[in-house]
């Protein structure tokens, strides 16, 4: 059989298993152990746990535990209540304006974190009950809060550029960088849907009665200081990342420690919601990690294999493809695959094969990593499988059916999309900052 | 006819490196042994991460090796002489002289033989300088920093306040970018340029701790006896073939980039100063050549031919 | 279901758990450390072993947890099919495809014991300038694994039950 068939056979049978609903990781470690046997007899049988020793010399994974302690301590810290309290008064009076306000929140939230648990959690437990109590129409409310959430991992700080990055080996500062006028850009192509869309029908997101948000000027400006642990908090992690103090690493204990630190001050930590905490990080992070385990072994089989070239020698040679070509029908590649796969272990097996063949094209890796980004905010997002979507569906009411749930991430994807394609066709929204900031990391 | 033989080789080299050091020997390999057998060949990290380099071979994981003996964590005393032995050679000949005239050769077959892994050839790469971002003029200027460098260098610089760290070799660039290492002690400069490092750093020593890299082809036991033997004799005439080839790249791409071809600053520290780190290795040698009797057969081999090479003078000391 | 069995599940639920519970103290070891490294960095010369111990914390964590995270059922699972399924026709499906799981953790196992063996009898040091001994880290990984083994065996009876109809408690 030839490489070519047998990467293909691979492909498949891990599809095949996950569609039997068994664990991800199980099933892509599955067909990655069996194949590595199969193909290289006594020598492949411990290809998968040599796969472990490659997960644990890949330094930057520090970051991933220390992130979603950070996101699950944010979320409890009650920083939220606080912002929310302010975007509430602020934004209430227009139609939809909670909504606009949620958005506002994620992009806060976001900017303090670097994945989309922080957001789920925080737009799930204080957003969403506050949104359906003001009668804001539950499939829009849905979608906000996912759609918001998964700025998570491209406004900076994000776990998914520092992984693109080293796959890529592109300098994490400046894919960080590169992140925030993109995320900026969603959020406010987000905004802009919403006011539309409660314009046109306001009773989508009614507009808070006046007694509500009625209060003296100083009272509305007091409550602006719910912004100030968040800057502090971005400050000590992006800050002395970007100036060179703490390393990338390091910087995600920083952040870890002041998320921690910031809900000692408001008060909030007992021993519950402690055990909480280091219950739900460990459980994500094991989730993380060992589809990152299984999907290395794949990974390391697929490669052995000589996937990249045959790719390569299928769009270059065979199909004559031009680069433009080559790169939107990655992006489409991506996004099929994305709404059928885990993004960790897409970003594990198939990035590796197309980051290369997109330098070698002349593309620029950094501009590259946030349309990649963006395809993986959309994958998380689309049916069937998403982990926002298994998110959303831990934590939301049960008024809310797994059908809203599907419904509501269709306007938003859709945005994603033109988002993606604004930023294709203009890349210097994401080069230009990148270019003209200096950083270290 | 039998059935073809099918090879894994992993290098330690990245992909970009490894285009230079080694695959010209293995397309060569591929080319003359006609269908026989097939070399397939891995770059760094890529099927096994580079610390289980040994092991792997060793289960047969993968079928043969191109790398340094520290770089591989050989599980044999002499593995501290792999790589860079601090001053064990000034220049990259010093060191198929060493083990094709001065007897490391059998040596190594010896040390190899006892862990079931079939030493073939040793060979020179290129000398060990610092490349930092910020310009190194005195010994002072070492200390603190966070290099990346082999596991032998790095415990032998620890005394000038050097901080080794060891991550694998294709995260270098990333690593340097985020802050996780400072400086990197791994090569000339011309594998700083062929890696890409050079765009991440700005600075390069040009006091070096070693003339040359010394690393070697291996394979694992039993599948070195299965290759019939034209195809041992024919492999070998191509590890030869790679030496050599990376003998004159590495020479002339040092002088040329040295002289201008690179974007790195050159800096120096005083060669007086620098004297002082050479006593010191005097010192680790000692130390090393306690550590076993091959260890120590080694050394006085090492001492020997330094002492010939003193005597000789000009152009050779 | 057979005495035994509840017995067995049993006990290895309550272990596994108690383990798990220990573990996830853990991310407060990786800070530290990762913290120290940070402040002995600007304060005086930074130490040679934090990126690689916080490494090996980390292989420690996610292994050892490994468990307990079966147990709280954290992983992620494609449910385009399965999410419609009545709990028994899951039950039934997972009872045979939990195989997979078990193969993958044979292979993981069996590569960690060989690897362990090696680290032992070659007493193998890591490949940094540090050069801890990697036995000790090799050992924490292989019972991590075995102990998630155990898990899935359990939730293997567990699931059959539900499958039969009488689950376990
Ligand atoms: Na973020
Ligand atoms: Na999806």
């Amino acid at each position: 059989m030839s490489y070519e068939m047998i990467a293909l056979l691979m492909f498949s049978s891990m599809m095949m298993s996950m569609l039997t609903g068994q664990r991800v990781f199980a099933a892509i470690g599955f067909v990655g152990v069996v194949a590595a046997a199969v193909l290289w007899g006594n020598g492949g049988f411990e290809l998968g746990f040599s796969a472990g020793m490659k997960l644990m010399k890949w330094y930057p994974l520090l970051t991933l535990p220390l992130f979603i302690f950070m996101g699950y301590m944010l979320s409890e810290s009650g920083i939220a209540e606080d912002l929310y309290k302010a975007f509430h008064v602020w934004m209430g009076g227009l139609p939809g304006g909670l909504a606009v306000g949620t958005i506002g929140l994620m992009v806060v939230i976001s900017a303090m974190n670097g994945l989309s648990v922080a957001g789920m959690a925080i737009g799930a437990t204080i957003a969403l009950p506050e949104l359906l109590k003001r009668g804001y129409d539950k499939i829009m409310v849905s979608g906000v809060i996912q759609a918001g959430s998964s700025l998570g991992i491209l406004v900076p700080p994000s776990v998914v550029l520092v992984l693109y990055g080293m796959i890529a080996r592109q300098p994490v500062g400046k894919l960080w960088i590169a992140g925030v006028f993109p995320g900026l850009l969603l959020a406010f192509l987000f905004v802009v849907y919403i006011v539309i869309r409660c314009k046109i029908n306001p009773s989508l997101g009614p507009a808070l009665p006046k007694e509500e948000r009625n209060m003296p000027l100083v009272e509305k400006l007091k409550l602006l200081r719910a912004g100030i642990l968040p800057f502090v908090i971005f400050f000590l992690m992006m800050g002395l990342f970007v100036m060179g103090v703490t390393s990338l690493v390091e910087s995600s204990a920083v952040g870890a420690l002041s998320a921690l630190a910031a809900a000692a001050i408001k008060g909030r930590l007992n021993w519950a919601m402690w055990n909480r905490v280091l219950e739900q990080t460990l459980g994500i992070s094991c989730m993380f990690m060992w589809i990152i385990l299984a999907a290395l072994c794949f990974g390391a089989v697929f490669d052995g294999l000589g996937a990249v070239k045959a790719i390569e020698h299928l769009l270059v040679d065979e199909l004559g493809m031009s680069p433009w070509q080559i790169l939107i029908m990655m992006q489409i590649s991506y996004l099929i695959m994305g709404t059928f796969l885990d993004d960790t272990a897409m970003l594990v097996i198939v990035a590796p094969l197309y980051i290369p063949l997109v330098g070698k094209l002349g593309f620029d890796l950094i501009w590259y990593g946030v349309l990649y980004t963006i395809t993986c905010q959309v994958a998380y997002m689309t049916p069937p499988f998403g982990y926002n979507l298994f998110l959303m569906r831990a934590m939301a009411p049960p008024e809310i059916t797994l059908v809203d749930i599907y419904r509501s991430i269709v306007p938003f994807v859709a945005i994603m999309l033109v988002g993606l394609a604004i930023i294709m066709a203009f890349p210097e929204i994401a080069t230009w900052l990148p270019a003209h900031v200096y950083v270290k990391g | 006819q039998d059935k073809k033989i099918t090879w894994r080789l992993q290098t330690y080299a990245g992909a970009a490196l490894a285009e230079e050091v080694v695959r010209p020997c293995v397309n060569a390999f591929n080319k003359a042994a006609n269908g026989e057998m097939e070399i397939e060949l891995y770059t760094a990290d890529q099927l096994v991460p580079t610390g289980e380099l040994f092991r792997a071979m060793q289960a047969g994981t993968i079928d043969a090796v191109q790398s340094d003996d520290d770089s591989m964590n050989s599980p044999v005393d002499i593995k501290v002489f792999g790589g860079y032995f601090p001053f064990a050679s000034r220049f990259s000949l010093d060191v198929p002289t060493l083990f094709y005239q001065y007897g490391l050769d059998k040596i190594w077959e010896e040390a190899y033989d006892e862990v079931g892994v079939k030493w073939l050839s040793a060979g020179a790469w290129d000398p060990c300088n610092f490349s930092t971002n910020k310009p190194i003029k005195s010994l002072e200027d070492l200390k603190g920093l966070r290099v990346f460098t082999f596991p032998t260098a790095g415990k032998f610089l620890t005394q000038f306040g050097v901080v080794p760290v060891t991550i694998p070799f294709e995260d270098v660039p990333v690593a340097m970018q985020t802050g996780e290492i400072d400086a990197i002690a791994w090569s000339g400069i011309t594998e700083m340029k062929t890696s890409g490092w050079e765009e991440v750093t700005k600075y390069f020593l040009t006091n070096n701790i070693s003339g040359g890299w010394c690393g070697s082809f291996f394979a694992n036991g039993d599948r070195w006896k299965e290759v019939p033997e034209h195809l041992q004799q024919l492999w070998r005439v191509c590890m030869d073939s790679s030496h050599y080839r990376r003998l004159h790249w590495y020479w002339g791409g040092e002088a040329s980039l040295r002289a201008g071809g690179s974007s790195l600053e050159l800096t120096t520290i005083p060669a007086e100063e620098w004297k002082t780190v050479e006593e010191k290795a005097y010192a680790f040698w000692d130390e090393i050549a306690a550590q076993s009797e091959r260890n120590a057969k080694v050394v006085k081999i090492l001492k020997d031919y330094q002492a010939v090479m003193e005597k000789a003078g000009s152009p050779y000391r | 279901m057979p005495d035994a069995i509840k017995t067995y599940v049993h006990v290895v639920d309550a272990f596994n758990r108690r383990v798990g519970r220990i573990v996830m103290y853990g991310i407060f070891v990786m800070m530290g450390i990762l913290l120290y490294s940070s402040i002995s960095k600007t304060m005086f010369l930074p130490a040679h072993w934090t990126l690689e111990m916080a490494q090996f914390v980390m292989a420690g964590y996610y292994l050892l947890g490994g468990a307990y995270s079966l147990q709280l059922d954290s992983h992620v699972r494609m449910d385009l099919i399965y999410g419609r399924w009545s709990p028994r026709t899951k039950a039934a499906v997972d009872a045979v495809t939990i195989m997979m799981l078990f193969v993958y953790l044979f292979f993981l196992l069996y590569g960690g014991i060989s690897s362990t063996a090696y680290a032992l009898q070659y007493t193998e040091t890591s490949y940094s300038s540090w050069s801890p001994y990697m036995a000790p880290v090799k050992i924490v990984m292989v019972i991590g694994i075995a102990l998630t083994f155990l898990q899935a065996t359990s939730i293997f009876f567990k699931d059959l039950a539900v499958a039969m109809g009488r689950p376990l408690a």
